[in-house]
C-alpha cells in the first residue's frame, strides 16, 4: 500500500505561511505550493491555485487521462490565481508555484510543476531531483549565458521564469515516472533545500521511519537550517518490494513439491506408468524411480534455479532413449501425460494449503511440462529431418535404377505390398535417464570400458572438425567416464579446470563451454548406438558416459561459482565502503545544520535580507 | 482443454501490451522476424494472438488444430523448422502468460489468465508435437513403400 505523508511551517523568520498542500488520496493527487506577492497575497495565491487544482481534478478525474489531467488542472489553477490578482490591487503581481504528483496507479505516476518548488526521487539509497528549477538565472544557464558557477552567485538566482498567476496560463513540466518498490517520493517548497543540504535530506528520505516521521523530520532539518522561508514538504512512499514469486517458487515452492515426491509417484503408479511401453520388463518400482522420481527430482532443480535445463535433459534422454529404441510417439506422449496427471495431484494438494504458492507452482509446474514437450519436439522434428534426407536418398536411388531400366514392373510393385507390421522392437527398454543416479556396481568392466572408448572415437569422429571446444569436452569425457566410483570426481574437477583454462575469453563469457558441453552429451547419446554391442552392455555404456557427464558439469559450474565469488565479495566491500562514507557525510551534514542554526540565532533580523549571511541558495 | 470464455475480454485487454512485449523481443522469437519490418512483424505476431484470442473464447481443439497445421505449413514453405516453429509459439504463449502474470499481480482474473495462457501454451505444444509425430509416420509409411520397390530392384 502507498503511504503518503505532508506537512507546513510557517519557518522562524516569516509571520504567515504562503505555502499551500494538497494532500487528495482519493484522486492519488498530490502538491505543493509556494505563494509569493506583497501584502500577505502570497498565501491567497496558493490558496486560490490549490482550490482551483482540486476543483478541476474532482470535476475531470474520471474523463481525462492522467497527463492531460494534471497539466489542465494546474493550468485551471493558474488562470484562477490570475483572475483573482486581477479583481483586486492589493493582489496585483501575486502568483504560486507549483509541483504536484499524481499517482496512476501503484507504478505509475505523475510529475508536474512550474517555479522552483521541487520534487525528489529517493530510490536504492540514491536522491535525484526530477525537476529543474524555473528561473531566469537557470534558463540563463541554459542558453549558455551563465555558468553554473556564476548563475550560484547570481543576485536573482531565485527570481522565478514562470508561475501560476503571472500571466492567464504557463508551460507546465511533465514527467511520467514508474515507481519502483520502496521509491519515496518528495515534494517541497525552496524552503526546504534552501535551509538542508542534499546530502542531509537524503539521509532522512532514506530512513526506515514512516512518511509522517521523515516529513516532519524534513522539516525540522529546514529549521535548524536556518528556517528562513516556509518550509512544506509531502513524502511519497511506494510499497516496498514483497519476496518476488520467482523467489517464493525456489525456496518455498521448490521445497513443497519436492516434500510430495512420494505423493507424485503414487500418482504417477496409479497412472499406469509401470505398464507404459517405454519401461515394459522393468519391475514397476524401478519404473516408477526411473521416470517419475527422476522427473520430480529434475522439476525440483528448476524450480529451485528457476531454469528448465534439468526437466529438458529428463526429456531428452527419455525420448531419445526411446527412439533410438525404435519407439514411437504415442507410447512417448501417454508417459509424459502420465507424468503430468502426477503433477497436477502434486499441484492440487499444494493449493489446497497455500492458494498463492500453489498458483505460483502450478505456474512453474505448467512451464516445466511446456519445456519437456519442446525438448520432445525438438527430437521429433530432428527425426522429421532425417527421414526427409533418407528418403531423398532412396528417391535418388530408385530414380536412377530406373534410368538404367532396373526398376519395377507395375506386377512387381504390387506383389510387393507394404510392411506394416509392428513399428516397435518389443523388447524391454530402459530409458536413458538422468546422468547423476549413481553407478549401480562399483567398477566398471573392461567391456564397458571398450564400449566407452568405441563411443567416444564415434563421437569425435561426428565432431564438426571447427568444434574444439567440443574435442576438449569429449577427451575429458574419456578420463572420466571410465571410473563411475568417488575417485571419478577429482578426475572430473582436474578436466574442468583445464576446459576452464581453454576455453575462449570473448563477449560471450562461459557459454561456449556449456554449449560444447550441450554438444558433446547430444553426440556420445547418439554415438553409444552405433557401436556394435548388447543392449544391456549399451545401457551401462550410457550410464557410465552420462555420469562422466554429469560429473564434468558440475565440477565446470563450482569452478565457474567459485571464479566469482570473489568478484562478489569485493562488491560487497566496497558497497559497505560506500554505506560508512554516506553515514560520515550525513554525519557531516548534521554537524554543518547544527552551526547554520546557530548563525542563524545569531542573525540581526533588522539588517536588510543581503547583509544577514544566511545560507539561502 | 476446457477454457474459460470469460477470460477472452481479460485477455483481449492485455493485446497490445502482449503484441508490444513480442514485437520487443521478436529477434529472439525467430530471427528471420528481426529483419521483418515493424508493420510486418505487428501482422504476423497479431495473427498468432488473434488466434490465441479465439481458442481462449471457444476452446476447440480442432480449430487449434487446423491453425496450427496451417502455421506450421506456412512456416515450413518459408523455409522454418518445425522445431523452430514450435519454439516460437511456445515463446508467445509464455509471454503472454507473463504479462497476465505481471498485470494481474494479486488478482484472481490475473492469476486464472495466467494459468489458462499457461495451458494454452501446453495444448498448443502438445498439438505441435502430434502433428510433426504424425508427419514423422506418414513419412515412414512412404519409406517403406519405396523400400520395398527398391529391393524389388535389388533382385
Amino acid at each position: 500500500m502507498l503511504r503518503v505523508a505532508g506537512t507546513s511551517n510557517v519557518g522562524k523568520v516569516r509571520t504567515t505561511n504562503e505555502d499551500a498542500l494538497v494532500l487528495e488520496p482519493q484522486r492519488g493527487l498530490y502538491a505543493v505550493l509556494d505563494g509569493m506577492g506583497g501584502a500577505n497575497a502570497g498565501d491567497v495565491a496558493s490558496a486560490t491555485a490549490r482550490a482551483a487544482i482540486i476543483e478541476f481534478v474532482a470535476a475531470h478525474g474520471d474523463d481525462m487521462p492522467p497527463k492531460q489531467l494534471v497539466e489542465q488542472a494546474i493550468q485551471h489553477g493558474c488562470a484562477a490565481v490570475h483572475r483573482a490578482a486581477q479583481e483586486r490591487t492589493e493582489h496585483n503581481g501575486m502568483g504560486t508555484t507549483c509541483v504536484a504528483c499524481l499517482l496512476v496507479d501503484a507504478q505509475h505516476a505523475i510529475v508536474a510543476h512550474v517555479g522552483d518548488s521541487r520534487a525528489y526521487l529517493h530510490r536504492n539509497g540514491r536522491l535525484q531531483i526530477l525537476t529543474r528549477d524555473h528561473t531566469i538565472v537557470e534558463e540563463l544557464v541554459d542558453r549558455g549565458m551563465l555558468s553554473p558557477d556564476e548563475a550560484e552567485r547570481h543576485p536573482y538566482k531565485n527570481v522565478l521564469s514562470r508561475n501560476l498567476g503571472a500571466r492567464v496560463d504557463t508551460r507546465v513540466d511533465l514527467l511520467e515516472l514508474e515507481l519502483k518498490a520502496g521509491d519515496r517520493v518528495m515534494l517541497c517548497s525552496d524552503g526546504l533545500y534552501g535551509y538542508a543540504s542534499a546530502e542531509a535530506i537524503q539521509y532522512q528520505l532514506g530512513s526506515d521511519d514512516d512518511p509522517e516521521h521523515v516529513a516532519n523530520d524534513l522539516v525540522e532539518l529546514a529549521l535548524r537550517g536556518g528556517g528562513g522561508d516556509n518550509v512544506s514538504v509531502i513524502v511519497i512512499e511506494a510499497p516496498p518490494a514483497a519476496p518476488s514469486s520467482t523467489q517464493l517458487v525456489r525456496t518455498s515452492g521448490a521445497i513443497g513439491w519436492w516434500q510430495h515426491r512420494q505423493k507424485f509417484m503414487q500418482a504417477a503408479r496409479d497412472g499406469g506408468l509401470a505398464r507404459n511401453p517405454i519401461v515394459r520388463g522393468l519391475d514397476p518400482d524401478e519404473a516408477l524411480e526411473l521416470i517419475a522420481l527422476n522427473l520430480c527430482e529434475a522439476i525440483f532443480h528448476d524450480l529451485e534455479k528457476s531454469t528448465g535445463v534439468n526437466v529438458w535433459t529428463f526429456a531428452q534422454n527419455l525420448a531419445g532413449g526411446w527412439f533410438e529404441r525404435g519407439g514411437g510417439w504415442t507410447a512417448l506422449r501417454e508417459m509424459v501425460d502420465i507424468l503430468a496427471n502426477a503433477s497436477r495431484v502434486v499441484v492440487d494438494a499444494i493449493r489446497a494449503a497455500d492458494g498463492e504458492l500453489g498458483f505460483l507452482l502450478d505456474v512453474a509446474v505448467g512451464r516445466a511440462l511446456v519445456v519437456a514437450e519442446l525438448a520432445l519436439g525438438g527430437l521429433l522434428a530432428e527425426r522429421l529431418r532425417t527421414m526427409d534426407a533418407d528418403l531423398i536418398a532412396l528417391q535418388t536411388a530408385m530414380q536412377e535404377a530406373d534410368s538404367r531400366g532396373e526398376g519395377p514392373t507395375a506386377e512387381d510393385e504390387r506383389d510387393a505390398g507394404i510392411d506394416t507390421g509392428s513399428r516397435f522392437i518389443e523388447q524391454p527398454t530402459v530409458p536413458f535417464l538422468r546422468a547423476d543416479r549413481p553407478a549401480t556396481v562399483p567398477g566398471t568392466s573392461p567391456e564397458v570400458l571398450d564400449a566407452i572408448t568405441k563411443t567416444l572415437t564415434i563421437a569425435r569422429a561426428r565432431t564438426a572438425p571447427r568444434a574444439e571446444l567440443v574435442r576438449e569436452v569429449l577427451t575429458a569425457l574419456d578420463a572420466i567416464a571410465p571410473d563411475g566410483g568417488p575417485e571419478g570426481l577429482s578426475t572430473a574437477t582436474t578436466a574442468a579446470r583445464e576446459l576452464y583454462g581453454v576455453r575462449p575469453v570473448d563477449e560471450a563469457g562461459i557459454m561456449p563451454l556449456f554449449d560444447a558441453l550441450d554438444q558433446a552429451r547430444i553426440i556420445t547419446t547418439s554415438s553409444v548406438h552405433q557401436i556394435g554391442v548388447p543392449d544391456a552392455l549399451r545401457a551401462k555404456t550410457l550410464r557410465a558416459i552420462s555420469v562422466g557427464h554429469q560429473r564434468l558439469v558440475t565440477a565446470i559450474t563450482t569452478i565457474v561459482l567459485e571464479s566469482v565469488a570473489p568478484i562478489s565479495e569485493r562488491l560487497r566491500e566496497v558497497a559497505a565502503d560506500t554505506s560508512t562514507l554516506r553515514d560520515e557525510v550525513a554525519a557531516a551534514e548534521r554537524r554543518r545544520a547544527e552551526l547554520e542554526r546557530k548563525h542563524a540565532e545569531s542573525i540581526d533580523h533588522s539588517l536588510p535580507w543581503e547583509r544577514r549571511g544566511t545560507t539561502e541558495w | 482443454m476446457s477454457t474459460a470464455p470469460p477470460l477472452a475480454g481479460a485477455f483481449d485487454a492485455l493485446r497490445p501490451r502482449i503484441l508490444q512485449r513480442l514485437l520487443d523481443m521478436r529477434a529472439t522469437l525467430d530471427p528471420s522476424m528481426a529483419r521483418l519490418d515493424d508493420g510486418a512483424a505487428h501482422e504476423q505476431i497479431d495473427a498468432v494472438l488473434d488466434h490465441l484470442a479465439n481458442f481462449i473464447a471457444t476452446g476447440d481443439q480442432g480449430l487449434h488444430r487446423a491453425f496450427l497445421h496451417t502455421f506450421l505449413a506456412i512456416r515450413a514453405a518459408e523455409g522454418q523448422g518445425p522445431a523452430a516453429v514450435l519454439a516460437m509459439l511456445v515463446a508467445i504463449g509464455d509471454t503472454a502468460a507473463q504479462v497476465a502474470q505481471e498485470s494481474g499481480a494479486g488478482t484472481i482474473e490475473g492469476a486464472e489468465l495466467t494459468l489458462l495462457l499457461t495451458r494454452v501454451t501446453a495444448s498448443t505444444a502438445r498439438s505441435v508435437n502430434d502433428l510433426i509425430a504424425e508427419e514423422l509416420d506418414d513419412r515412414n509409411m512412404q519409406w517403406r513403400e519405396l523400400a520395398a520397390r527398391s529391393g524389388e530392384t535389388r533382385h
